[in-house]
């Protein structure tokens, strides 16, 4: 049996935590979520998970998804990271910079997001193949 | 010596956890919350536990110096750059390089230097003044300030794009009279610092920890502290705590003689509203400062009694031996509301 994918979903929102969980569930993904930066770095940080994909918000309190895919891209740098963002041009520019895999303006599309899930995986298995995953 | 962060209330304890997250990431930081609250502890706490340890550890107060003075403090400047220029400055982020510039004060910053600010974030290079060219800097920025820097956006005081860049990682620490489960572990923290240098064995009374829980500590900390120090040095610590103001009134028990019983207090109270404000100074007299300590004491005497009657206006009147008419000109002009009393059974200090 195939081991599912596992995602991890980080917003401040609850309700859009709760569409994305029950949206990924209901596609037979592994589905953790946190309610902000630091329960997200804690989840991503624990020895017993190894995520193949993020999706964080950017403007949240204490740790903002800013600080999320930088130090994901630091530390696990073959995780994929979509950054959602529905604050103006400035979050977006920072992620970028961040080097998130890809940032997505809310409102979207949880079909459009998917397509880019699947993607980004496919992605990551190919550069799988070329070398390991870092932990450092 | 590790700087301490005292306390087990929720806001704490998730601080010090926010700092062993990121104090190795060097992102940039914003710590705020109000003046006092220990933002510098937390900049400290974050450095200590840093790779950056060892390296320098530069501050700078925005808000201390003038515009010109701040930006050639923070980027320096060459020699003869201007007249007085006589040598050569190195700027903070050149003495901060490899270590940790704590930007205090930031909110005040003039926003013509928020965007040389934002320059250096960006580009991580900076030029002092009359240098042709640009140094590059690896400076890890805590900026800190009491300011709602959203709010400050929002009122055009503060960029925008500055705020997204220094807000990578938020730490707020809440002011100390909403988590008052802290503030007897500060005063013992802060006894044990204090009393070697005092010489002095001093311990507070259950009694005085619940005053000082109750008490609303504008100054937070540093205010704690501050009181402190004067109960270890004074030696009488009834008398410090009980010149408390809390949220506007004394912390007293119910007794009705205590906040009258300072006559030199009211007197001081009364200067500092007229001296305090120059334009008033023209118009003082010593005839407006006796109808005004009169009101007052009328005012405490009357709403005393109104609230120990119940509000009962008749009963009121017959224990102050003045007539029904005159009670109510009195409440009307002294502006008496039944919950504007502090001495009556249900005071502050009782609860």
């Amino acid at each position: 049996m195939k081991t599912p994918i596992k995602i991890l979903i980080i917003d401040d929102n609850e309700e859009i935590i709760n569409v994305l969980y029950s949206f990924f569930i209901n596609r037979r993904y592994n589905v953790s979520t946190a309610i902000n930066g630091l329960d997200g770095l804690k989840l991503i940080e624990a020895d017993n998970i190894s995520f193949d994909l993020i999706i964080t918000d950017l403007v949240m309190p204490n740790i903002s998804g800013t600080a999320i895919i930088t130090i994901v891209k630091k530390k696990y740098p073959t995780i994929p990271i979509i950054a959602i963002t529905g604050w103006g041009e400035h979050p977006g520019a920072l992620a970028a910079e961040a080097q998130a895999d890809v940032i997505l303006e809310k409102p979207f599309d949880l079909s459009e997001l998917e397509k880019i899930v699947k993607k980004l995986l496919v992605k990551k298995t190919d550069r799988h193949k070329h070398g390991g995953r870092k932990k450092s | 010596m590790l700087p301490s962060i005292i306390g087990t209330s929720p806001t704490i304890i998730k601080i010090r956890e926010l700092i062993n997250h990121v104090a190795d990431t060097g992102l940039n930081i914003v710590i705020c919350g109000e003046s006092g609250v220990g933002k510098e502890v937390v900049a400290q706490s974050l450095y200590q536990k840093s790779p950056r340890m060892g390296r320098p550890y530069i501050k700078i107060n925005c808000a201390a110096l003038p515009e010109g003075l701040l930006e050639s403090e923070l980027f320096g400047y060459e020699k003869g750059a201007f007249t007085g220029a006589d040598q050569k400055k190195k700027g903070k982020f050149e003495l901060a390089n490899d270590g940790v510039l704590l930007l205090d004060e930031i909110g005040d910053m003039p926003m013509a230097l928020q965007a040389k600010l934002l320059h250096v974030l960006q580009s991580g290079e900076f030029s002092p003044l009359g240098a042709e060219k640009d140094f590059k800097t690896d400076t890890w920025i805590i900026a800190a300030t009491n300011h709602d820097l959203e709010q400050d956006v929002k009122d055009k005081k503060f960029r925008e794009d500055l705020y997204y860049r220094l807000n990578i990682i938020k730490i707020y620490i809440s002011p100390l009279r909403t988590r008052p489960e802290d503030i007897p572990l500060l005063l013992d923290y802060y006894i044990n610092v204090y009393t070697p240098k005092f010489n002095s064995q001093y311990l507070l009374k259950p009694s005085q920890i619940e005053k000082l829980k109750k008490y609303h500590w504008p100054g937070n900390v540093r205010e704690l502290q501050n009181i402190l120090k004067r109960i270890l040095v004074l030696g009488n610590c009834d008398e410090v705590i009980d010149e408390l103001k809390y949220d506007g009134e004394k912390i007293y028990d119910s007794d009705f003689e205590k906040p009258t019983a300072h006559p030199s207090l009211l007197t001081e109270d009364l200067l500092t509203l007229e001296l305090d404000n120059p334009q008033k100074v023209e118009s003082f007299s010593l005839k407006k400062i006796k109808k005004k300590a009169l009101d007052k004491i009328e005012k405490e005497v009357i709403s005393n009694i109104l609230n120990k009657t119940a509000w009962n206006r008749s009963k009121a009147t017959k224990i102050l031996k003045i007539s029904y008419k005159t009670l109510l000109s009195k409440i009307k002009e002294l502006e008496i509301e039944p919950l504007s009393s502090h001495n009556n059974e249900s005071g502050v200090g009782k609860n």
